[in-house]
């Protein structure tokens, strides 16, 4: 422990240098922004920028790319929140009731919210990054294909808890969902699926377009065929701040999603954007007032932006600990390493302390300049909603279809967005939610992929998700959740999911 | 439109049709060149595709930039070089996958994203062997012990790749046709989850550019068996060859070259060749990929052309013997 004060001491001493401070800054700043920009994520962010750091030092290299990839997440619930446009992949929660929250005029209250959440989880989850990087790392890499495939599992169960309407419908639009997930090149046959000559469909529809056109272009579209224009929203400032009955509500489920994000991000993959998935599930289900969900629940705010912050210092365990690209993000931030001779590996934290403990130290202040760079701008951000809407709509319109552009320079890209975004129209038309088609098109290649790499390992034997402890254990505890689901189902005959659309049918018209 | 303005706009366009017949003359480069990498930035092709970019500029003295053209492993990037102008303002850093994507393109039967004489090739950078590593802990001291036992349990024995037909499949799949064993292979999405893999345990195997595993194997964690060069990788002098071991049909590298498309006209090669060959000497690209730990292979002209030719054959072979996953 007081090797660790110790160590943590030189990190300071490293972060606390004015270039440090500097670039840490500027990493913030530029993952803010990323996080706001529609379809821009951390990873394109930080894949733009590589290229700038490599006349940096290592260290100021890795604290301003980490900085972009927390920030992002930082940055990410803002457009959910105002205009329902996830502004990266794991603030898709977000869109469902901090949009909803917005259309109440709690717009204030959710971002702040989200701002301090994901500030507690940056911090308490850097302090476990600290203590706990070693011994965590070689746990991590035991989840292979089979334990994510059981994660996943989890995760599609998610899928039930989606809509606050009917359970039909929302399966029905998972089903839709998990169908797109399947374009794209069979990563285990070099099979070209759904492409029709497109080499671009070979990597899939991207989760960025889909999520954009369902959410950001579809609202747009539904809100501009109303016949009645919506009013103008004005916030007023003291209306700015979470009341106290919405902070009692979010505190819980701030910790909760904090150290669920944790764990989760640790584990090899993309999974913090599973973390937010997995957040909102949890908080619905230990919520005593489940049926507010979809309606603007602060819990759905709290929780999803705090594991998907917390998630991210997950992420850079077994990175650190162990140099293993664990997923895309860390993988380029090792190559940034690489390229400043620094090999990233099991020795790292040995060979370069300073450059270790500087970067964890650099991810506190990076947090307090987060929360001090946020807070001032929720007041800033809700007055977008003051915009009058023919002027306000076009401009949407066209950062998502430059966010979009932007991630991989692609113009099918944009079209896919464009068709998502009739799509998205149509369906909210016909009283379809939309949330669960780009769940299930974040989870179906993930998943298939996950199930069919473990009967690579096993040679085609199912047991392999059973003989192994980890997904046995996942794969029971969702086994009980569905029990438990069913029970209460079967119990109560007419729930509450059944009688909310008809008191909600006028609205979605 | 008026008379005198339809005067105006004859003579603009006559000034136009002059400026580019005199910009058809102007010595090659007279504006900024394009270095497409189709991999995101971070990984081998970008990572080798900025130094070479660098050290370009300097002795073109036009500016080089690099943009990543990412999509369907590298087709996407290759595609769009392809059928782009072949005037030496567009170039192409490519890795081996530019001779498996249209081989595979033909076992399924599709329209090629591009052929492989759609390039001209100005020089190779870099050729690295892969190497064959196992977890510490493994039973398999030495290769022939892996071989050995591979013979005795076919199909048993697991091996994680950065993707079906990717560079680390064939360099698994050309050693098994050499030693006449066969593997279990687990498909991963890129070189990082793959060696994620092998470290979590959850495969047995995997063929690897050094440069990635050097850090797990000076740790302790990996052991390197053998490599697929002809001859042995500098860091790791201990590790024989598979050719030294008897099997030189095992032989296989990650390799990194420039191209350019093919009509491109000669003198521009020439001009491009001569800058490679400069630019290589450069100690600053020297000590760039010294930190990449990737020994530079500097071959131009018929050299290249040889190699390129070899290996897509060994290449094009592999992917067939491999055939189609889903058929099977």
């Amino acid at each position: 422990m007081a090797e660790t004060f110790q160590n943590l001491a030189l990190g300071f001493s490293v972060a606390l240098q004015p270039p440090v401070l500097l670039y840490a800054f500027v990493g913030c700043v530029v993952g803010t922004l990323v996080g706001v920009l529609p379809g821009v994520g951390p990873l394109a962010g930080i894949s733009l920028l590589l290229p700038a750091t490599f006349g940096l030092t290592a260290t100021n290299a890795i604290v301003m790319l980490a900085g972009i990839y927390y920030g992002a997440m930082y940055g990410g619930s803002t457009t959910s929140i105002l205009m329902r446009i996830p502004g990266e992949a794991a603030s898709v929660m977000t869109c469902i009731d901090g949009y909803a929250m917005a259309r109440k005029g709690r717009a204030g209250a959710a971002l702040a919210i989200a701002a301090i959440g994901s500030f507690i989880a940056g911090t308490v989850s850097v302090v476990a990054l600290m203590l706990l990087a070693p011994p965590l790392a070689s746990f991590a890499l035991r989840f292979g294909p089979p334990e994510y495939f059981a994660l996943l599992l989890l995760g599609l169960l998610v899928l039930a808890y989606m809509s606050g309407g009917s359970m039909v419908k929302s399966l029905a639009m998972a089903m839709v969902g998990l169908l797109l997930g399947m374009v794209g090149i069979d990563q285990m046959s070099g099979y070209f699926r759904f492409a029709y000559g497109v080499v671009e469909l070979g990597d899939g529809l991207g989760v960025v377009p889909i999520a954009v056109g369902l959410f950001g272009i579809a609202e747009v579209l539904a809100t501009a065929g109303q016949e009645v224009p919506p009013a103008v929203l004005k916030p007023k400032l003291r209306e700015l701040l979470p009341s106290r009955t919405e902070w009692r509500e979010s505190m819980m489920p701030i910790g909760r999603g904090t150290v669920l994000g944790f764990l989760i991000g640790i584990i090899p993959g993309s999974a913090h954007i599973i973390s937010s998935f997995v957040s909102y599930a949890v908080e619905r289900r230990l919520s005593r007032h489940p049926e507010e969900f979809g309606q603007g629940a602060v819990a759905g705010v709290a929780g999803p932006e705090s594991a998907n912050n917390s998630a991210t210092s997950g992420a850079f365990v077994p990175m650190l600990a162990l140099g293993v690209p664990s997923g895309p993000i860390p993988a380029v931030m090792l190559a940034a390493l690489m390229v400043h001779g620094v090999s990233p590996g099991p020795l790292l934290i040995k060979q370069s302390p300073e450059l270790f403990w500087g970067f964890i130290a650099s991810m506190y202040v990076g947090n307090l300049m987060l929360l001090a760079l946020n807070l001032p701008m929720v007041g800033l951000f809700v007055n977008v909603l003051r915009i009058p809407y023919p002027l306000l709509y076009p401009a949407i319109i066209m950062f998502c279809v430059v966010g979009v552009y932007a991630v991989n320079g692609s113009v099918v890209d944009v079209w896919i967005a464009l068709g998502m975004g009739v799509l998205g129209y149509l369906l909210r038309k016909l009283g379809f939610e939309t949330a669960p088609i780009v769940l299930g098109a974040i989870l179906a290649p993930m998943i298939e992929l996950a199930l069919r790499q473990s009967l690579a390992m096993s040679d085609g034997q199912y047991a392999i998700f059973v003989s192994r402890p980890i997904a046995g254990t996942l794969l029971a505890f969702g086994a009980l959740l569905v029990l438990l689901n069913l029970a209460s189902w079967l119990g109560r005959g007419l729930d509450w999911r059944r009688r909310i659309p008809l008191d909600e049918k006028g609205e979605n018209l | 439109m008026t008379r005198p303005r339809l005067g105006l706009l004859v003579v603009t366009l006559a000034c136009a049709a002059l400026a580019s017949s005199v910009a058809a003359q102007e010595p090659y480069p007279s504006r900024p060149i394009t270095l497409v990498a189709p991999f995101p930035p971070g990984g081998v092709a970008d990572l080798t595709a900025r130094p070479v970019a660098a050290a370009m500029e300097k002795v073109l003295k036009q500016p080089v930039g690099v943009i990543n053209k990412t999509g369907a492993a590298g087709a996407v990037g290759m595609q769009f070089v392809a059928a782009s102008k072949p005037d030496g303002y567009t170039l192409l850093l490519a890795l081996s996958s530019i001779s498996i994507i249209p081989e595979a393109d033909k076992l399924f039967g599709r329209p090629p994203a591009f052929t492989v004489d759609q390039f001209a090739p100005v020089a190779l950078v870099s050729a690295d062997p892969t190497i064959l590593v196992v977890r510490a802990e493994s039973p398999w001291k030495t290769a022939q012990e892996f071989i050995e036992d591979a013979r005795k349990r076919p199909n048993q024995i697991s091996y994680s790749s950065s993707g079906i037909y990717g560079t680390l499949h064939m360099a698994m799949e050309l050693l098994s046709n050499a030693a006449g064993i066969k593997l279990r292979h687990v498909p991963y999405g890129g070189a990082g989850p793959a060696l994620t893999a092998i470290l979590g345990g959850h495969v047995d195997a995997l063929a690897s550019g050094p440069a990635v595993v050097l850090p797990q194997i000076k740790a302790g964690k990996l052991r390197a068996l053998a490599g697929w060069g002809d001859k042995r990788v500098a860091a790791l002098p201990d590790v024989p060859t598979f050719r030294e071991l008897g099997y030189p049909a095992a032989e296989f590298y990650i390799w990194a070259g420039v191209f350019a498309p093919s009509g491109t006209p000669e003198p521009v090669l020439q001009k491009l060749r001569e800058a490679m060959r400069v630019g290589v000497g450069d100690p600053e690209f020297k000590s760039a990929m010294d930190k990449l730990e990737t020994p530079i292979t500097f071959k131009q002209g018929q050299e290249f052309q040889k190699f390129f030719e070899a290996d897509a054959r060994r290449l094009a072979d592999g992917v067939r013997k491999v055939g189609r996953i889903e058929q099977k």
